[in-house]
């Protein structure tokens, strides 16, 4: 009897878990072939009912985000429905949004991912949209130009892609008579002296600089981005020699990068925990009036960083400093607003939200400033913003566009930007790659590694360089053959 | 006629159905089936209906293109790459290291504090030691690379005390494994107690008595008596803990870092990177069910080992 229910009881599972089968059946992943993507010639467009977007860094919910969709609603007609994961989750989630099939009609990408989703006909080609888009065709050249994947335009840049300058304790140069470094070796110089007791209160409780690791894994900027005046011309990444992609790892100018690293690690310039440090506790470090010396976001993150600084240094300031003469800043590739190829109406979506986004009018000032009297309030033609802390949709002080933004700007905004522009060179996108999807993640940890083994002092250049090749070869071999047949 | 005899048969049928016992329970204990009914629908939805997302451990499934059928190519990469060996190495040695320290310091410390007389004293011991139980993983890890710092920490606070450099603990593979083994125990070491301790409770006293009247020392009480007492306790904790071997995974991804992923990465975070950074989920999900079926044969093996040794296991 009670093998009998037993068995009974197996067969309806079994029903159950068989039925299932039919229930989570196979995605519904876009069907264009690998390689191409949807492209339409552009017809009169027909205003979307709806508009569904995944975004990464906007407008938060507790900062008003539901006005800015409610006002524009009203200025448009058109319900945004946004999906906003959290940051260090993004990308995880939109490719897990793709792979189950809930694709929404229009998401922000960039790096490698970007690269990979349009090669992969993920992303409807916007090409001749754009260059028939008036509003479109007015913003940065460079800027577009850096988002091409094979001459094409998949994506439409939210606003430049900024980089880091180098923020230096003016208060510290000034109690010590230093001036702003030019050169590498003043900057050592300077870093020396942050590291030994540059506030003169007996305690040798600083450092000369720290940052959030030794190599930045994040996919949307580059990985020297927090220690340029260190890794100088090397570039621990896939670069672009005579037209040709290379790793940066083993090109000659690596090695005297790793040893100047090292070196300064060895002479106590870093924050002992570099290489464990999140963006985060480098920023509370840096708070906490411990750090000397960062490279941090130009423009906006000025004020942050010395506000902050001011709470518990109130005598403390910063000061932006132009590129050591043997280095220039990055600029990044910016992420892009791409339309997906399952989206049904790309036209109307990209007439009435990406162009409204970079109007340089009114659609604009709603994506990048908010709502007026619940963000900003206007007196005298000027904004005066409400809310202090929120990131919009993208930086209107990074704006591609014409737009003339009305909000009284911080000058320190204005400076540290105009300082990194002055220094910055644009990086590349690097293209897509079947080899680098499977297995970049891997060799970006081995990347990790080694560097970091090199500069803690487990291993000597030589020794890290070549376990580094070892490695490495075969993945390294099969993503540049890739690469240069792409390009 | 024919009306008839359907009818007939139908009562026969229900007739034949009330006197089969297992219906009778049914009905006799219809409020105990309601209220297990619930559980059994969200034990079908969230544990056997997923169960369907197996069958991608043998397709080729990426963001970017439909599911493809590739039988067992994915166990072949599997079983002949480097890093997933390291990690299945990694996982063994930590799991099972970690396992028999958790078994061998619970069972000790269960059996200190057996020994406090002082009811308020063993409560609040108890209570000390079970608290760090309830702090997140990753606030937990935060603590110890606050302590561990060699910026400061108060560890290197006390090597400085005697001239030695600071050691940077977490970012050097000889220190990290026995750390992760040292706060392991200062987290779970307390929870664990609580089983053992309930164990410890139910031994007859008069045992004890016995033993005292035989002049046993209280060693030879413990190893006499006291264990031999909670065996069963100890065998069957052990089982569900091997069970969970493979499942390592919160502790060692906020403690990992770019200098130990050698000796720090496991089946786990290996599988979380090919699966949710690189997005290959169909190797992903052949490497959980080679750890699932791994998992399931030290379980059974285990089982049968208690069977042997002790007459009786617990499936």
């Amino acid at each position: 009897m009670k093998g009998s229910f037993l068995k009974k009881l197996c067969l309806i599972l079994t029903v159950v878990v068989s039925t299932s089968n039919l229930i989570a059946c196979a995605p519904k992943n876009f069907s264009t072939e690998k390689g191409t993507a949807t492209t339409t010639t552009p017809t009169a467009s027909s205003k979307p009912e709806k508009i569904t977007g995944m975004f990464d860094t906007i407008l938060k919910v507790e900062d008003g985000q539901a006005k800015v969709v409610e006002e524009f609603k009203k200025q448009t007609g058109i319900d945004l429905v946004i999906t906003n994961p959290i940051h260090n989750q993004y990308y995880e989630k939109l490719n897990l949004a793709f792979a189950s099939g809930d694709i929404p009609d229009v998401v922000e990408m960039g790096g490698t991912t970007y690269s990979a989703y349009a090669n992969n006909g993920a992303l409807y080609d916007m090409t001749s949209l754009v260059e028939k888009s008036a509003t479109i065709q007015k913003l940065s050249t460079v800027t577009m130009d850096s988002e091409k994947i094979g001459g094409k335009l998949y994506g439409v840049p939210k606003a430049s892609g900024n980089g880091t300058v180098t923020y230096l304790r003016k208060d510290w140069l000034d109690l010590n008579n230093l001036e702003v470094p030019k050169t590498y070796e003043e900057y050592i110089n300077v870093l020396k002296v942050f590291a030994d007791d540059p506030d003169k209160n007996g305690k040798k409780d600083t450092f000369g600089t720290s940052a959030a690791g030794l190599f930045s894994d994040d996919p949307t900027t580059t990985p020297d981005i927090y220690l340029r005046e260190f890794y100088q011309d090397a570039y621990p990444d896939f670069k672009l020699v005579n037209n040709t992609w290379v790793d940066g790892i083993t090109q000659p100018e690596m090695k005297p990068a790793l040893e100047r690293l090292r070196k300064a690690y060895s002479m106590g310039l870093f924050d002992k925990e570099i290489i464990t440090n999140k963006t985060t506790n480098v920023r509370d470090k840096f708070y906490s009036g411990k750090v000397g010396a960062m490279s941090y976001w130009a423009g906006t993150w000025s004020t942050t960083l010395e506000d902050e600084l001011k709470k518990a240094v109130p005598t403390a300031s910063i000061v932006a400093i132009p590129a050591i003469k043997e280095t220039n800043y990055t600029s990044r590739v910016p992420s892009v607003y791409a339309i997906t190829s399952k989206a049904k109406n790309p036209e109307g979506i990209f007439k009435y939200l990406l162009e409204y986004m970079h109007d340089a009018g009114k659609g604009e000032l709603l994506f990048s400033r908010g709502v007026e009297n619940v963000h900003y309030k206007v007196t005298d033609g000027k904004a005066t913003m409400l809310t202090v802390k929120s990131t919009y949709f993208f930086d209107p002080t990074l704006t591609i566009s014409q737009f003339k933004d009305p909000a009284i700007i911080d000058p320190r905004i204005s400076k540290s930007t105009k300082i990194f522009e002055a220094d910055s060179q644009m990086a590349k996108l690097l293209p897509a790659s079947a080899a680098y999807t499977k297995t970049g993640v891997d060799l970006i940890q081995s990347r990790k590694e080694i560097i970091s083994k090199v500069v803690i002092g487990q291993m000597t250049v030589d020794e890290g360089l070549e376990k580094y090749k070892k490695d490495n070869q075969v993945i390294v071999d099969a993503i540049l053959n890739e690469f240069n047949v792409a390009k | 006629m024919v009306k008839k005899n359907n009818s007939t048969q139908t009562l026969s049928v229900l007739h034949k159905w009330k006197k089969n016992k297992k219906i009778t329970e049914i009905f006799k204990y219809t409020y105990l089936y309601i209220m297990f009914l619930p559980i059994l629908i969200v034990s079908i939805i969230f544990n056997y209906i997923p169960m369907a997302g197996v069958r991608f451990a043998f397709y080729e499934y990426t963001p970017f293109s439909q599911p493809k059928f590739i039988g067992f190519d994915n166990f072949k990469t599997l079983l002949t790459s480097k890093k997933f060996i390291s990690a299945f190495s990694n996982t063994i040695t930590l799991s099972f290291a970690n396992l028999l320290l958790a078994t061998l310091v619970s069972i000790i410390f269960a059996l200190l504090m057996n020994e406090l007389y002082n009811r308020f004293a063993k409560s609040f011991v108890q209570t000390i030691i079970y608290l760090p139980h309830f702090i997140s993983w990753v606030v937990t890890a935060s603590i110890f690379y606050m302590l561990l710092s060699p910026n400061n920490g108060f560890v290197n606070q006390i090597l400085g005390m005697f001239g030695i450099d600071p050691i940077y603990f977490m970012a050097d593979e000889k220190w990290w494994t026995p750390i992760f083994y040292f706060i392991n125990r200062w987290r779970e070491t307390g929870w664990g107690t609580i089983i053992y301790l309930a164990a410890l409770s139910s031994i007859n006293p008069e045992l004890y008595e016995a033993s005292s009247l035989d002049s046993a020392t209280r060693l030879q009480q413990t190893w006499y008596v006291t264990l031999p007492g909670i065996m069963n306790t100890i065998i069957i904790v052990f089982i569900l803990n091997l069970a969970k071997v493979f499942n390592l995974f919160e502790s060692v991804f906020v403690l990992m870092n770019p200098m130990v992923v050698n000796s720090a990465e496991v089946i786990q975070t290996y599988t979380y990177k090919i699966g949710l950074q690189q997005s290959d989920y169909g190797y992903a999900t052949a490497v959980g069910l080679f750890k699932s079926v791994i998992s399931m044969v030290l379980v059974v093996l285990a089982n049968n080992i208690s069977k042997k040794i002790k007459g009786e296991g617990i499936l």
